[in-house]
């Protein structure tokens, strides 16, 4: 009961943090001070208490999107094992319910950019539906493979890969977490892939599709995204945490692991700057080579004697 | 049985009794016959399905036929409850969806008359027993629709994807007659029963078998590379024909081909494999295509081909799992693939209902004229949606209890002693889930486009009001059943045991049948936990009192945006295009704008399907040289004919006795 209270607190509060850190980083190489990391949930409460502007062309869509988007990110969420490793729910082939009740909401917030009928919006609904054709698949092939590894179906078997695969196991830890952390960029929307920043609206994904959000509509938004690149980073630390921490020590393991996947994001946004969208395609192909090379050493693993 | 008969008759009495009445009565004799032999059929469908007999009865034809034997087995009671019930929505919709081509001169009797033969037609396919009989409604049930997809025949387009159809359906029955005339060399028999005597232990024939009926039934079906008559029959056929024969006609295509599955047996991997390939390759290319069209009819029957891989990659992995003896495997695969068929008969009958309505409303099916039509056609435009999420597989609805099922066989026969098993299963996951999300790509298009925004023409604009209730009703009813199954996959879950059992035996199913049944309630339980966090975040939301403010969509500073600045379904689709432009054939449409002042400028682009480019056009004007060379010989004299007829008969006669007796 502890353990599952303090997992729904970390789910609700710490991607805020998780952000604030993020900022405070980037304000950190910037040279400047920075806001506090507390900073996000003040602007999710000030968000909450905003009127909202809202385009005469949209729908019914529009008003749904972001309720309904906000509502599959959280409950893709209880399908991620956060501190101790085990998932709210813990059901076999869990990754594939994962993936498509995420997909869900991306379906209404995608209609919902093409709502608005603006000549922008549009561009980062293709783009976005378009990146994820290719993350997919590739999500798909390492879970798969870490899951024929352990023979287990559900997230667990992140925590397994040492075990059954010996010496392998930290090459194809090392592989996954790249693929599960080039897939946080995508789906973040963080440098290189997007840039959450910038005020070019043709260079963006995922922040162009929500230019007519506004007030507690794109307030939800917001905190939607901190927990999706949260559950995110929550698969990479169940990957990298010894399975044999328990109680206190998982708990500050895992915060830690969180912050510092923080501060990495925060570093690559201040030390590189976002790709030309044709490039973008071959940084999400990179997804793709690894979770094949992921495949093929749990073949060799395998069968391979 | 008898019961069974009683329905026939009735849709018989319907289509003669629809050709007698006025027009305005046509299409409620349909829609009442065909809902009084869905009732009927029901029962002892229903009966089969719970208690997993069989029913049958042998009636003695004509001395020529012989005896033959109708029975409802499992497969065969799911299909007719499928055939059954989405044929009276059909008919239901057609009420309204005909109403505007009623009293024009329109040759409506005939139209009735063959739809309610299709659907006789069809009901008997999944039910016949014997070879030749099946043969020949089969016949009837490809004509009938020949008929109907020609209805508005004095369209050029409309008659020559008719005859396309024609011809398709002409050489797959050819590769169906082959396979039966094999299996009857070898049983001496034309009855479906004696095949799988003959076929036990003979390795070599029943592959050999069993890929001729595939590429019979599968022409059928639309698996790739033999798909290429939908994407033409079915945007001519009026809707409620293309809803019918995509949500069902071409299901009977699978109906044959698992079948023949049961002759077969055990399957060898050979065709296990190939089954899996080609419906993987089939999924791709349907959704790739679909994603490419424009035309909203066009698009949704790439969709059937998409759609008829998911079923195939169901059935392949059952495949698998049989040849592998993995009987869990077996029995996700086939109750994965044989639940598609029902989701599938009702998304896709739901989307083409509603792109019906939409075209009845606008006169186009170019959805690049359209949008914005959530405004004047609400209840339209949230079915649509509705079947949109259902046919990309998201959860809560319909598609996704299907493909979880699919996923779950492939992951459970992930951990194989075989290197080649382990490798094609982890690329068919990958397979499935690219699928799924260019089906997302691609109905975010189809629906954003369709009904959001702002209209882009004046057809769009000027729509005013919904469809007619008798249309709303059917499609309102079939996006009920892509949420309710969704929901509750559980009470359906026993129905595609049943059938899928026949091919895994019935002692293997009952250890699978709980887990699967635990694995679907879990899954229920959690839908109805989402569906409870989404009501609560909805009554979190309204509690929330923030003034709203009406404003035109945000340009970036620009105020003057006009509906032609949205973004279009060419340039939504377009970064994935280019990305893959191996993949398609572009033909591009452009006219510069030149002069000072100029006047008209446009740019086209239009995606020719490769197989039908590379493949059946050389195909086709390689076979029209070689024809040619006979036309000397094609005289117009009869004098000439009658020698070439008694030419042949003597040949015959020589060959007779030479090689006769």
């Amino acid at each position: 009961m502890i353990s599952l209270t303090v997992n729904i607190l970390i789910l609700l509060f710490v991607p805020f943090l998780m952000i604030g850190v993020i900022k405070k980083t980037k304000a950190f190489w910037a040279g400047r001070k920075g806001v506090s990391i507390f900073q996000p949930i003040w602007d999710f409460i000030r968000l909450m208490k905003k009127d909202a502007v809202i385009s005469e062309t949209t729908s019914w869509v529009f008003k749904f999107a972001p309720i309904i988007g906000f509502a599959s990110i959280l409950f893709a969420s209880f399908f991620v094992p956060l501190v101790g490793g085990r998932a709210l729910f813990n059901i076999p082939f869990a990754f594939v319910l994962f993936s498509y009740i995420l997909g869900f909401g991306k379906f209404f917030s995608l209609i919902s950019a093409l709502d608005t009928g603006s000549s922008f919006e549009g561009m980062g609904a293709s783009r976005e539906a378009c990146f994820s054709t290719i993350v997919e698949p590739a999500f798909f092939i390492s879970m798969a493979s870490i899951a024929a590894l352990s023979q287990n179906y559900t997230f667990e078997s992140l925590r397994l890969i040492l075990k059954n695969a010996g010496a392998y196991g930290y090459v194809i830890i090392a592989l996954l977490a790249v693929t599960l952390f080039i897939m946080l960029l995508i789906e973040g929307c963080r440098v290189p892939v997007d840039d959450p920043t910038t005020h070019l609206e043709l260079t963006m994904i995922h922040e162009v599709m929500i230019l007519d959000n506004s007030g507690p509509d794109l307030g939800l938004i917001t905190w939607g995204a901190a927990i999706k690149m949260f559950i995110f980073e929550a698969l990479i630390a169940n990957l990298i945490i010894p399975a044999s921490l328990h109680g206190l020590a998982a708990l500050v393991a895992f915060l830690a692991v969180i912050f510092i996947l923080a501060l990495i994001i925060g570093t690559v946004e201040s030390s590189m700057a976002r790709f030309r969208m044709t490039h973008v395609f071959e940084f999400i192909f990179v997804m793709s080579i690894t979770a094949l090379i992921i495949l093929a050493l749990v073949t060799y693993r395998i069968y391979g004697g | 049985m008898e019961i069974y008969f009683l329905a026939l008759g009735m849709l018989l009495a319907g289509a003669l009794l629809s050709v007698i009445v006025k027009d305005s009565w046509k299409f409620k004799v349909c829609s009442i016959f065909t809902l009084i032999s869905s009732i009927v059929l029901f029962l002892p469908a229903a009966a089969v399905l719970l208690t997993g007999g069989t029913l049958a009865q042998t009636v003695y034809m004509s001395p020529i036929i012989g005896d033959v034997e109708f029975a409802i087995d499992p497969l065969s009671a799911f299909f007719v409850m499928v055939i059954s019930g989405m044929s009276f929505l059909g008919t239901l919709y057609a009420n309204g969806y005909m109403k505007p081509y009623l009293n024009k001169g329109m040759n409506v009797s005939s139209h009735c008359f063959f739809l309610m033969m299709l659907i006789a037609s069809m009901v008997l396919v999944v039910t016949v027993q014997n070879a030749f009989f099946f043969l020949v409604v089969w016949e009837i049930m490809s004509l009938s629709s020949f008929f109907l997809v020609i209805f508005e025949g004095e369209k050029k387009e409309v008659l020559s994807a008719g005859i396309k159809y024609l011809v398709y359906m002409h050489l797959s029955v050819l590769f169906i007659i082959a396979a039966f005339v094999l299996l009857n060399i070898y049983s001496n028999s034309l009855t479906f029963s004696d095949f799988a005597v003959a076929l036990h232990g003979e390795q070599t024939l029943a592959n050999i078998v069993f890929l001729l009926a595939f590429i019979g039934f599968g022409i059928k079906a639309g698996f790739v590379p033999f798909h290429n008559w939908l994407p033409d029959a079915h945007p001519a056929a009026p809707t409620h024909v293309s809803g019918i024969m995509s949500g069902v006609m071409i299901k009977t295509g699978i109906y044959g081909i698992l079948r023949v599955l049961l002759f077969v047996g055990t399957p060898s991997k050979l065709i296990a494999y190939t089954v899996l390939i080609v419906s993987a390759i089939s999924a791709l290319y349907g959704v790739l295509y679909a994603i490419t069209q424009h035309d909203i009819k066009r698009l949704l029957a790439y969709h059937s081909i998409e759609n008829i891989g998911i079923i195939g990659m169901g059935i392949g992995i059952g495949m698998l799992g049989l040849a592998y003896s993995n009987p869990a495997v077996a029995i996700l695969g086939f109750a994965g693939g044989i639940l598609h068929i029902l989701n599938h008969s009702i998304f896709k009958e739901l989307l083409f209902f509603a792109a019906g309505g939409v075209y009845l409303k606008t006169h186009t099916r170019n959805i690049e004229k359209l949008g914005g039509l959530i405004k004047n056609m609400p209840y339209t435009s949230l079915l649509f949606i509705i079947g949109s999420v259902a046919i990309c597989g998201l959860p809560p609805f319909n598609g996704f209890i299907s493909e979880f099922l699919i996923y779950a066989g492939m992951l459970k026969g992930i951990p194989s002693s075989e290197i080649n098993l382990f490798i094609t299963l982890v690329f068919a996951i990958a397979a499935l889930a690219l699928v799924g999300t260019m089906a997302i790509l691609c109905f975010t298009k189809a629906s954003g486009i369709t009904f959001l925004g702002n209209p882009r023409s004046e057809q769009a604009e000027n729509v005013k009001g919904d469809v007619a209730r008798v249309m709303i009703v059917p499609m309102g009813i079939l996006a009920f059943l892509t949420f309710f199954i969704g929901m509750y996959p559980q009470y359906f879950i026993g129905a595609v045991l049943v059938p899928a059992s026949m091919f895994a035996g019935s002692e293997a199913i009952l250890p699978i049948f709980n887990s699967v049944m635990a694995l679907v309630s879990t899954l229920s339980w959690y839908f109805f936990l989402f569906l409870v966090l989404v009501l609560v975040l909805f009554a979190l939301r309204a509690l929330i009192k923030s003034k709203v403010v009406l404003h035109n969509t945000w340009g970036c500073g620009y105020n003057r945006a006009n509906n032609h600045m949205q973004y279009t379904a060419t340039s939504y689709a377009d970064l994935f295009i280019s990305t893959l432009k191996p993949l398609f054939k572009r033909v591009t449409h452009i006219k510069k704008p030149k002069e000072l002042f100029p006047k008209e400028a446009y740019y086209e682009l239009e995606v020719e399907d490769i197989e039908e480019a590379y493949i059946v056009k050389p195909l086709i004007s390689w076979d029209e040289k070689f024809l040619a060379k006979f036309e000397r010989i094609q005289s117009g004299n009869i004098q000439q004919y009658i020698l070439f007829g008694l030419v042949f008969l003597i040949i015959a006669i020589i060959g007779l006795v030479y090689f006769g007796g």
